[in-house]
C-alpha cells in the first residue's frame, strides 16, 4: 500500500517534470521555426535589395533606389534578430559574421553603384555592376543562408525527435501510472474488505461472547440463588429441628423444679417433725444446688431458643417475597421516630428526622425495619454525657438513594466495625438487652433490597450508618 | 367411663420427651383416656387401619400428630386418614408439630386436619396448651367409627 501511494506520487512528480520538458521541447521547436521564418525573411530582403539595385541600374527610376536604400536598412535588423536568435549556437554566429562581411562588402557595392547611376554615369555603373564580385559575393550569401537553414533544419529535426521522445516517455510514464492506480486501488479495496471482514468478524465474536458472558451469569445467578435457597433451607431446618430437643429440654427442667419443689417440702416438713434426719447435704441440694442448676438449664435454653428464633427470623425474611413500590422515605422515617419516640423519650433522646428525604422505590417493611433496627440500636447505645440526638437524612445520587443515621451516643471502637453485622456479635459494653441480630439483619435486609450498609463511628463520639440502596429495586418476582 | 364410648387417643409422636410431656399435661388435665404411642408413621398407620384394637376395626379414636416423623411425612399419614375411602376419616386429627410455617398449617387444614396446634418451646406455654387441649378433649364429641 505504502509502496503503491509513494509510487502514485513518483508518477505525479514525473508527469510534472515530463511536462515541463515537453513545453521546453516545444519552445526549442517553434524556436528552430522562429530562426528559419527570420533567415527567410533576411534572404528575401538581400535578394530584394540586390534586385531593385539591379532594377535602379537598369532604368534609372529613382523608385528603384529609393526602394533598394529603404530594403538594405531593413536587412542590418533582419540580421541582428537572427543573430539574437541564433546566439546561444556558435556554428550559426560564425555563419553569421561572415554573411555581415559579405554583406557590408554588398552593401557598399550597392551604394557604389546607386551614387554612379545617380550621378549620370550609368555606363559607370554598368561597367562596375559587371566587374564587382558582386554576383560571387550573392552566392557565398546564398550558401552561408542555405547551410544556416540546413542546421536549423538539422536541429528542428533533433528537436522534433525529442518532442516526440518526450511525449513517448510522457505516455509510457502515463500508462505505467494508469497501471499502478489499477493496482492500488485494487490493493486498497482488498485491504478495506479484508478489515472490513475481519471487523465483522471481530463484532460477531464479541456478540457471541456477550451473549455467552450473559448466559454465563444467568447461570450463576442461577447457581447463587439455588445455594442462597439450600442455605435459607437449610437454616430453617436445622433451627427448627433444633427447637425439637429444645422443648424437651425445657419441659423436663420445669418438670425437674416442680419435683424438686416437692422434694424441698420435704425436707421443710423433715424438718420440722424429724431434724435428725435431714442431713446439710439434703438440705443444701434441695434449697441451693438444685435451684442454681435449674435456674442456669433455664436461662441457658432460653437464650438458645432466643437465638434459634433469631436464625429462624432470618431465614423466613431471607425467604420472604420483597414487594417493590413507591416510597415517600418521609413518611416512613416519621413512622419509625414516631413508634420510638417512647422509648426515645425515656432515655432522653431525640429523634429528628431531616427532611425532605428522597423517594425510593423498594420493599416498604424491609426499609422499616432496617430503619427501626438503626434507630432503635442508637437510642439504646446513648452517651451518658449528653442527651441523645439521633438523625435520620438522606440524599439521591444518581441512580441510588443514601439514607443516613446518625447519633452522638457511645461510638463503636474501630475493630468492632465490621464484626457488628455479624449473627450474634455485639460491641461495647453488654448493658442492653439483645442478642446481637439487628444488624446481621439490617445488613441481609440491605443486601437483599441490592444495597450496601457501612458504619463510620468514633469511639465515645457517635455513629453514622450509611445504607445505601438502588433507587428502584427491580420486581424480582419470587426471590429465593 | 363409658366402655361403648371410651375414645382412646392416638398419639404419633417421634420425640419420647414429647411424648412423655404431652402425656403428663394431658393426664392433669384430667383426661384418663387410653393413650397409644407410636413413634414412627408406619406401625401408627398399621394400628389406625389394621389393628383389632385400632378405630378402624374397634370404636373411635382422636389422633395427635407430629409432622416430623423418620419414616414419613406427618402429612403423608393425614392424608391417608383423611382419604375418600378411609374407614376412619371422620376421626379427628389434631396435628401437634413445632412447624408454625404459614404453608404448612395451610396445607394441613387442606388435607382435612381439625386442629392444628404450634408447640410452644416455653414449657409453661406448652403445659398451658396442652392442658387446653385436654379440655377441649373432655368435651369434644366423635363420631362413631362405621363399622362393616
Amino acid at each position: 500500500m505504502v509502496i503503491g501511494f509513494a509510487g502514485l506520487a513518483l508518477i505525479g512528480i514525473a508527469a510534472a517534470l515530463l511536462t515541463a520538458r515537453t513545453s521546453e521541447h516545444t519552445q526549442w521547436v517553434n524556436h528552430s521555426y522562429q530562426v528559419e521564418v527570420s533567415i527567410g525573411r533576411l534572404q528575401a530582403l538581400i535578394e530584394q535589395a540586390e534586385t531593385t539595385r539591379r532594377g535602379y541600374v537598369l532604368t534609372g527610376h529613382t523608385s528603384y533606389a529609393d526602394n533598394a536604400r529603404a530594403t538594405a536598412a531593413r536587412i542590418g535588423p533582419a540580421i541582428e534578430a537572427v543573430a539574437a536568435l541564433t546566439a546561444d549556437n556558435s556554428r550559426q554566429t560564425a555563419r553569421i559574421a561572415g554573411l555581415r562581411e559579405q554583406l557590408a562588402a554588398i552593401a557598399a557595392e550597392q551604394d557604389k553603384t546607386i551614387a554612379l547611376t545617380r550621378a549620370g554615369r550609368r555606363d559607370e555603373a554598368v561597367a562596375s555592376f559587371a566587374a564587382e564580385t558582386g554576383f560571387r559575393r550573392m552566392r557565398a550569401v546564398r550558401g552561408l543562408l542555405s547551410a544556416m537553414l540546413a542546421d536549423e533544419r538539422s536541429l528542428l529535426a533533433a528537436r522534433d525527435a525529442a518532442q516526440q521522445s518526450g511525449l513517448q516517455t510522457f505516455w509510457i510514464v502515463l500508462v505505467a501510472s494508469g497501471v499502478l492506480i489499477v493496482a492500488v486501488a485494487a490493493v486498497s479495496l482488498a485491504a478495506i474488505t479484508r478489515y472490513t471482514r475481519d471487523l465483522t468478524t471481530a463484532r460477531d465474536r464479541l456478540q457471541l461472547l456477550n451473549t455467552d458472558l450473559e448466559g454465563a451469569v444467568a447461570e450463576r445467578t442461577a447457581d447463587l440463588s439455588r445455594a442462597n435457597e439450600e442455605i435459607q433451607r437449610f437454616a430453617y431446618i436445622v433451627s427448627h429441628d433444633l427447637r425439637s430437643p429444645l422443648v424437651n429440654v425445657m419441659g423436663f427442667t420445669s418438670e425437674l423444679d416442680a419435683a424438686r419443689q416437692s422434694l424441698a417440702d420435704l425436707v421443710d416438713a423433715a424438718e420440722q417433725t424429724a431434724p435428725e434426719i435431714v442431713t446439710d447435704e439434703a438440705r443444701l441440694a434441695a434449697r441451693e444446688d438444685l435451684p442454681e442448676a435449674i435456674g442456669f438449664i433455664r436461662t441457658s435454653t432460653q437464650k438458645m431458643d432466643r437465638l434459634i428464633n433469631a436464625i429462624l427470623k432470618l431465614s423466613r425474611e431471607g425467604r420472604r417475597v420483597m414487594t417493590p413500590e413507591t416510597l415517600p422515605l418521609d413518611e416512613i422515617a416519621a413512622g419509625v421516630r414516631d413508634s420510638l419516640s417512647h422509648l426515645a423519650m425515656e432515655r432522653g433522646a431525640e429523634i429528628i428526622v431531616d427532611s425532605p428525604l428522597p423517594e425510593l422505590v423498594s420493599d416498604r417493611l424491609a426499609i422499616e425495619q432496617i430503619l427501626s433496627n438503626l434507630v432503635e440500636n442508637a437510642v439504646k447505645y446513648l452517651s451518658p454525657d449528653r442527651p441523645g440526638r439521633i438523625v435520620i437524612s438522606g440524599q439521591r445520587t444518581r441512580d441510588r438513594v443514601l439514607i443516613e443515621v446518625s447519633d452522638n451516643g457511645r461510638g463503636i471502637a474501630a475493630a468492632d466495625h465490621s464484626r457488628i453485622f455479624d449473627l450474634f456479635r455485639r460491641s461495647g459494653t453488654q448493658d442492653q438487652p439483645g442478642e446481637g441480630i439487628g444488624l446481621a439483619h439490617v445488613r441481609a435486609l440491605a443486601y437483599r433490597l441490592g444495597g450496601t450498609i457501612d458504619v463510620t463511628s468514633t469511639f465515645g463520639e457517635g455513629s453514622i450508618f450509611r445504607l445505601s440502596l438502588p433507587l428502584t429495586l427491580p420486581d424480582a418476582g419470587t426471590t429465593a | 367411663m363409658n366402655e361403648h364410648r371410651s375414645v382412646s387417643i392416638i398419639m404419633i409422636e417421634d420425640d419420647e420427651g414429647h411424648a412423655r410431656l404431652i402425656e403428663k399435661n394431658i393426664r392433669r388435665a384430667g383426661i384418663l383416656n387410653d393413650i397409644k404411642h407410636f413413634t414412627d408413621g408406619t406401625s401408627a398407620l398399621d394400628y389406625l387401619f389394621k389393628h383389632a384394637d385400632g378405630p378402624a376395626l374397634n370404636g373411635p379414636a382422636l389422633v395427635l400428630l407430629d409432622l416430623n416423623l423418620p419414616d414419613m411425612s406427618g402429612t403423608d399419614i393425614l392424608t391417608k386418614i383423611k382419604a375418600e375411602d378411609s374407614p376412619v376419616k371422620r376421626t379427628p386429627v389434631v396435628v401437634l408439630t413445632t412447624t408454625d410455617d404459614k404453608i404448612e398449617i395451610q396445607r394441613c387444614y387442606d388435607l382435612g386436619c381439625n386442629v392444628y396446634i404450634t408447640k410452644p418451646v416455653n414449657y409453661e406455654s406448652f403445659a398451658q396448651a396442652i392442658r387446653q387441649l385436654g379440655l377441649f378433649l373432655s368435651v369434644i364429641q366423635v363420631p362413631d367409627v362405621i363399622l362393616d
